[in-house]
């Protein structure tokens, strides 16, 4: 099972979260403005990488909070976990999974 | 082959119901002992944005305790404050019948505020065993080693949500929806039979 830290709760098991898609997609502020194209972009269209993805999380079992994470879709592994709110760390694909 | 039934502990009991008061397995001086018959006086406060620490400090003055903005007990002789999550905190009392008329009155604006005294039931439990029970459900580190008196989770065990915190050196108490009394029972049961089980239900709600 893999283990998550949680930003306010601390490392626990997996079975505790939810994973909430995408982090950093940033509403349109007038979506009136937008066309079909640049709206269904910003509902569906994702960046799905190889590699390092920033992505929610939310603790459902536990604090209930949302939290964002830096995740390697190759391995599974968690580089990091960050509070909803903060900026993606610096972090480059190559550092992920070498722990 | 031989009839393995009669060691179910929770034999002709139904799955639905909450198992009797009593003994279940292992004779002798029972491992664990679990009570239900504390019924504590339960409000739920959520700080409102910005005002945590705040909250924190207002419900420690007022109930004589420590309380930090984190997961963890502050426990005194008639209440307790268990932070659950950021600006979270669950408030028990065996004395204020109207804690949540008491915490609104204290809080004002500062926090939201919901009576939570029948939705959960709470769960005392006491003996040298209770970690190795709760080892069987849980997948966070229950070690008495780790998890010290006043430290705080909400988690889940055996499928099922709890919020528990270590009262003293061999008493925890675990808050469970009371939907899931019967199931979690069971689980306790099942899982202390080996060490000896002691059961004490309490009544069922306030109505």
């Amino acid at each position: 099972m893999l283990i998550i830290t949680c930003p306010w709760c601390g490392a626990r098991p997996e079975v505790e979260f939810r994973y909430g898609g995408e982090a950093h997609i940033a509403r349109p502020a007038d979506p009136s403005a937008l066309t079909d194209a640049e709206w269904a972009d910003f509902l569906y269209n994702r960046t799905n990488p190889k590699g390092l993805h920033a992505e929610r999380w939310r603790h459902i079992h536990g604090c209930g909070r949302y939290f964002n994470a830096l995740r390697d879709t190759v391995s599974d592994f968690f580089v990091t976990t960050y509070k909803a709110g903060e900026k993606r760390p610096d972090i480059d694909a190559s550092s992920g999974g070498s722990k | 082959m031989a009839d393995h039934s009669s060691h179910d502990p929770l034999a002709g009991i139904p799955f639905d119901r909450v198992p009797p008061s009593g003994r279940y397995g292992a004779a002798g001086e029972p491992g664990v002992t679990v009570s239900t018959t504390d019924t504590p006086f339960i409000a739920l406060v959520v700080a409102r944005n910005g005002f945590a620490a705040s909250v924190a400090a207002r419900l420690g003055r007022a109930f004589g305790v420590e309380v930090a903005d984190r997961a963890g007990a502050a426990i005194s002789a008639a209440s307790t404050v268990v932070g659950t999550g950021p600006g979270r905190f669950l408030v028990l009392s065996t004395i204020e019948p109207d804690l949540e008329g008491t915490l609104r009155a204290l809080l004002g604006a500062e926090a939201a505020v919901s009576e939570q005294s029948d939705a959960s039931v709470a769960f005392n439990l006491t003996g040298e065993k209770v970690p190795d029970l709760l080892a069987k459900g849980a997948l966070i580190d229950l070690d008495p080693r780790v998890f010290l008196p006043g430290h705080a989770a909400t988690t889940v065990i055996a499928h099922i949500g709890v919020t528990l915190w270590r009262v003293h050196e061999s008493g925890w108490r675990l808050l469970v929806a009371r939907s899931f009394e019967a199931s979690f029972t069971r689980f306790l049961v099942a899982s202390g039979a080996e060490f000896g089980l002691a059961l004490e239900n309490g009544t069922a709600g306030r109505g």
